[in-house]
């Protein structure tokens, strides 16, 4: 009789077992970590964020005059924008090459970022990591200079950065950006205030979640060998229908990377500009799901 | 003498009820929103489910972290904004047949199905419709489409600024379900 109600015991978990739900689990457990940053541009830097092959980013980004002159200069919207219209395409998963042009010296740049670490969900890896680094070409008219105007080689400048960053929380990420740039002849007559060739800075990018699709962001890049001030961003991103508006108030007026690093800066709060950004990831061509 | 009866009887048993299990890892399901301006597809292939005939039980699950709709960037402000996949991952139905069908024939047989349907930590009661087929060597066939109303569930969408997602979510499952051993 006992052997019987072990069998009825083994049988009816069997059946137990058989007539259960089935377990609930994840696909992929190692998945990468969404979203550290609301899209590849965090206030003037270069992000983690990386693209998906065969989509295009295309960032419009402004920064207008200094906030000081008041509503009569309508807080500097009045003053001239320098603007920067950016286009990167993702060749793969991992490396995307992008051409970008800034008002500011009228500097063409073509660049290139590569994803070489991403942070995982199951803190298998921890950090995401990546490269990015350009080259640009100043193509102002400075043909009223009374010395000959700069060549080719004399306008171009070089930036090289990693970026290290982490997803802390749902709410906060932050990124470490060691940055250089190099100035191949930095003329007085360019819009920039340093005069050194070579220019090394530390980057941070700050996240804050506030809402669900908005974020305080904050930018500080330190100039480590020269004696210009600091960049300093304070700002406000929201995500719209796969858009994303970033507006802030920096130090600086300059967009792409050398033009940060030697373009000089304001002081906080009392020489602040108005900038806006707008980020949007356009398909191109047919992905295979 | 009768206890190997009674042994055999129940193994018997235990054979009849797995007999009538069908599962699979592979399932599709598509989620399409049809807004003014966009309309897109998520799709995933890695839908999970399980239609136990004997004991009437029909039990699906998908990962939504698989939902792909062809852009990235959309796939993770889908899951981050609205899904919130990281608290809520799986989209989850757990249900059972109004009446259970005689697939002997071969041919499609309608189903009703009623159950618990859960997406976004929330649930609700839902009916669905679906069609059955089964084919030889223990594979059973199965689609359905139902509509999914995204308010129901607590995700919301932000009205002022893009028509880009609809509330309305139009679901379309299909899968081949095998026997299980």
């Amino acid at each position: 009789m006992q052997k019987l109600f072990t069998l009825i015991l083994i049988g009816s978990l069997i059946s137990f077992t058989a007539k259960g739900q089935l377990e609930r689990k994840l696909v992929n457990e190692n998945q990468p970590v969404d979203l550290i940053f609301h899209a590849p541009r965090h206030i003037n830097l270069l992000t983690v964020e990386p693209l998906d092959k065969k989509t295009m980013h295309f960032a419009i980004m402004h920064t207008f005059g200094t906030l000081n002159g008041g509503v009569e200069n309508l807080f500097g919207l009045d003053n001239g924008a320098n603007i920067q219209f950016s286009f990167e395409f993702a060749l793969s998963e991992k490396f995307s090459a992008g051409v970008s042009r800034s008002s500011r010296d009228k500097v063409y740049q073509v660049f290139g970022r590569y994803h070489l670490l991403e942070q995982r969900l199951n803190e298998s890896m921890p950090v995401s990591v990546s490269l990015a680094g350009g080259l640009g070409v100043n193509t102002s008219n400075y043909d009223f200079l009374p010395e000959n105007a700069p060549n080719f080689s004399e306008r171009s400048n070089y930036f090289a950065q990693v970026m290290i960053a982490r997803k802390f929380t749902d709410r906060i990420s932050l990124q470490l950006s060691p940055m250089m740039a190099y100035f191949v002849d930095p003329r007085p007559v360019y819009q920039i205030e340093g005069s050194e060739n070579f220019y090394l800075a530390l980057g941070f990018s700050g996240k804050f979640k506030v809402g669900e699709r908005s974020s305080l962001t904050l930018q500080y890049i330190p100039n480590l060998n020269t004696d210009l001030r600091s960049n300093f961003g304070i700002g406000w991103d929201v995500e719209a229908g796969g858009h994303v508006f970033q507006m802030y108030f920096v130090t600086s007026q300059a967009l792409n990377e050398p033009y940060l690093l030697a373009g000089g800066n304001g002081v906080p709060g009392e020489e602040f500009r108005l900038g806006f950004n707008v980020n949007r990831v356009f398909a191109i061509g047919q992905k295979k799901r | 003498m009768r206890r190997l009866v009674l042994f055999v009887f129940f193994s018997a048993f235990s054979f009849l009820t797995y007999s009538q299990n069908f599962v699979t890892e592979d399932g599709k399901a598509v989620f399409t929103s049809k807004a003014p301006l966009n309309e897109f597809d998520g799709v995933s292939q890695k839908l999970h489910g399980l239609v136990d005939l004997d004991k009437n039980l029909v039990d699906f699950y998908l990962d939504l972290n698989t939902l792909d709709t062809g852009i990235g960037l959309r796939d993770r402000h889908m899951r981050e904004n609205y899904l919130e996949t990281d608290k809520y991952p799986f989209a989850e139905f757990t249900g059972k047949m109004l009446t259970v069908p005689d697939l002997d024939s071969g041919d499609w047989v309608a189903v009703e199905v009623e159950g618990i349907f859960k997406i976004h930590g929330k649930e609700k009661q839902i009916q669905i419709p679906g069609m059955l087929k089964k084919e030889e060597k223990g594979l059973v066939k199965l689609q359905a489409d139902f509509e999914v109303l995204l308010g129901d569930f607590d995700i919301e969408i932000p009205k002022l600024v893009f028509y880009e997602l609809a509330e309305k979510q139009l679901v379309h499952i299909e899968a081949d379900l095998k026997l299980q051993n």
